[in-house]
């Protein structure tokens, strides 16, 4: 083989789709039912623009700041177990628990969250945007706890060996679960904390 | 470089992004910052399909797809935002 056709069966190797293709339709899904909701919202607010600004004096950047920074850091923990595993090195089960325990951190700030609003009474059928807060974050936040039973299953079979070179598809699988609820985040934050 | 190191490039681009999307949006808000702030959640949202999920390797369509989710948001958002 040519050298040319040599840099070309390694660019037909690098074009590659991590985890299984069914995984990947259910993101595609999962995105197309989130940006339906997402445009509802911000279409709401366009129609109910001074109801939706006081509604969201009720809510602080800063603990949306703090539940970004920890969905964020679990999706690099949860992509370098899928790195260290891929290599057959030592540590993926150990970032795969990183992963967990910044999950938790997220889970107890929107805990906190969902109590201070209903101990001001700020609950689902308070008016229109706490409606929609209520069902497009606690609807994100039931993903999230979907996510963190997937990665505490990736984390116990990853330390039973499950998992090497050559056989980490269904990991990465499970890991690409978490980075689509990251990246449903990191658009549905702006929206309902910072954009009034 | 390596792709622990360039996870961790990923992750600080995020990170910086994110807290400069939050001291932008404690500024009285107006249209141009709420187009700056849309963009700066596109520009996450890529650093995640590429990084994190790998999808700079991926076949091209695969990887156009994804990306384009960002966008469709952020023009939908906009488009509520002016009107």
């Amino acid at each position: 083989m040519s050298i040319s056709g040599d840099a070309q069966a390694g660019q037909r190797r690098a074009a590659r789709l991590p985890g299984d293709l069914a995984m990947w339709f259910f993101i595609l899904a999962e995105l197309a039912v989130f940006g339906i909701l997402i445009l509802a919202f911000v279409w709401a607010q366009a129609l109910q623009a001074p109801l939706f600004r006081a509604g969201r004096q009720a809510l602080d950047a800063s603990t949306g700041l703090g539940l970004t920074i920890s969905l964020l850091t679990s999706g690099w923990c949860a992509a370098g177990a899928v790195i260290q595993v891929r290599r057959g090195k030592r540590g993926g089960t150990s970032l795969l628990c990183l992963a967990l325990a910044s999950a938790c951190g997220y889970v107890i700030l929107k805990l906190r969250e969902y109590a201070h609003l209903a101990s001001l009474g700020l609950g689902l059928e308070h008016d229109t945007f706490f409606t929609l807060y209520w069902l497009l974050t606690g609807f994100h936040f039931l993903h999230v706890l979907l996510g963190m039973l997937i990665l505490g299953a990736l984390a116990y079979r990853c330390r039973a060996g499950a998992y090497g070179p050559g056989r980490s598809s269904s990991m990465e699988s499970g890991v690409l679960y978490w980075h689509m609820v990251d990246l449903i985040w990191v658009l549905l934050f702006p929206v309902v904390y910072l954009l009034g | 470089m390596s792709e622990s190191v360039r996870l961790l490039c990923y992750w600080l681009g995020l990170a910086a992004l994110t807290v400069a999307t939050v001291n932008l949006a404690r500024v009285e808000t107006g249209s141009g910052i709420a187009v700056v702030v849309v963009a700066l959640a596109v520009a996450k949202a890529w650093l995640i399909i590429d990084g994190f999920m790998e999808l700079r390797h991926a076949p091209p369509g695969w990887r156009l797809a994804l990306l384009a989710w960002p966008l469709a948001m952020a023009a939908g958002v906009l488009l509520a935002y002016m009107f």
